[in-house]
């Protein structure tokens, strides 16, 4: 399978997936259904995770066609202009930055609904919007990306979007300016300390360790490393924008986005964990145990491919 | 030097951000605690 048509498999995700989330999400506020609001929070999480693949396997069938030689710098009349790719990857970069806030923030109100039973309207009303405008934004990068693969629909003038050419133009700003990229890669070290301490202190807990913590008391830590997870993808965006080649060949950067949605996926599993109600003292059941163990690998796997970038592939 | 100044305030600036989100985010939390008790 090429990145191609991973890409064209990917790209339903954002649009269609994240469409039913909203429809759901509506359903349970007419409704007033707790069960279906937890449904759609969830669907927003995973779609906002698969949403990153999808972006990275675009640059990847973007370089694919290149190779191919089936893009030109818009002489040959009816085939794929790079300006047209270009006009896809700006739309889509808004949609994904916006697409991992609300992620982040539909996370934050399982996290809350958990604790109180009970999401708030003030933020009920901010991921209503902020869904919309996300959807909105993916449906402007699938109609652009549409044209890419359906000559048919194409017309002789030049495709264009309010979004521009927004992935390049951010790209070759962190290419470009001496400090954004170090200033990003201490960024992301900093978020990655946040996320992977908090976890694996909870992970500990799980397993047994420092049994006098209770597990309330460190699920008030949960959000901060939702703080780094999100300082990790926004800074992660700046470097793939900048130099997408490096991680688009890059066996290590696909490993590491597998890993980012076995990570994701283990997440939203203890978001329903019954371990989190147990006093101090108590020791969380085997399921939970097992789980951590699988947080511990994931995390610990998402890091190590990070760090295999440059030793694995060809990056930097 | 000034790229070591640019880069410092820089993290320094997103890191401040960070911790007033996750400073509202637990302000939020403990209001729900004390409301329900706990």
């Amino acid at each position: 399978m090429d990145p191609t048509h991973l890409h064209l498999l990917l790209n339903h995700v954002p649009t269609v997936g994240f469409g039913i989330g909203i429809a759901i999400f509506v359903l349970a506020l007419v409704g007033r259904s707790n069960d279906l609001k937890q449904a759609a929070l969830v669907i927003f999480v995973g779609v906002a995770l698969l949403t990153i693949p999808t972006y990275a396997t675009g640059n990847a069938a973007q370089t694919h066609l290149q190779d191919r030689g089936e893009v030109s710098d818009g002489t040959n009349e009816g085939m794929v202009t790079l300006s047209l790719i270009e006009t896809h990857e700006g739309a889509a970069f808004l949609g994904l930055a916006f697409m991992e806030l609300t992620g982040a923030l539909a996370w934050l109100a399982l996290w809350q609904f958990r604790r109180t039973s009970n999401v708030s309207a003030g933020m009920t009303g901010v991921l209503l919007v902020l869904s919309l405008a996300t959807l909105g934004l993916m449906a402007n990068a699938a109609n652009v990306g549409g044209m890419i693969n359906h000559p048919e629909i194409r017309g002789a003038e030049e495709v264009t979007a309010f979004t521009g050419h927004m992935g390049r133009v951010v790209g070759d700003y962190v290419r470009d300016t001496p400090w954004t990229w170090i200033a990003a890669e201490t960024i992301h070290f900093v978020g990655l300390s946040m996320l992977v301490g908090i976890i694996l202190l909870i992970d500990l807990r799980m397993l047994g360790f420092m049994k006098q913590v209770s597990f309330a008391a460190l699920d008030r830590l949960l959000p901060w490393a939702m703080l780094g997870f999100a300082m990790n993808t926004f800074t992660g965006m700046l470097f793939f924008a900048a130099a997408y080649g490096q991680y688009t060949n890059n066996p290590a950067f696909f490993w590491k986005l597998i890993f980012v949605l076995l990570a994701g996926a283990n997440t939203l599993y203890f978001t329903f964990d019954r371990s989190w109600a147990l006093e101090p003292g108590r020791d969380a059941p085997m399921l939970s145990k097992a789980a951590a163990v699988g947080a511990m690998f994931f995390w610990v796997g998402v890091m190590y491919w990070g760090s295999m970038l440059p030793f694995i592939g060809n990056a930097f | 030097m000034q790229l070591a100044m640019t880069v410092f305030a820089v993290v320094l600036g997103v890191t401040l951000v960070v911790a007033v989100f996750g400073f509202l985010i637990d302000r939020s939390a403990a209001g729900h605690e004390r409301k329900e008790g706990r």
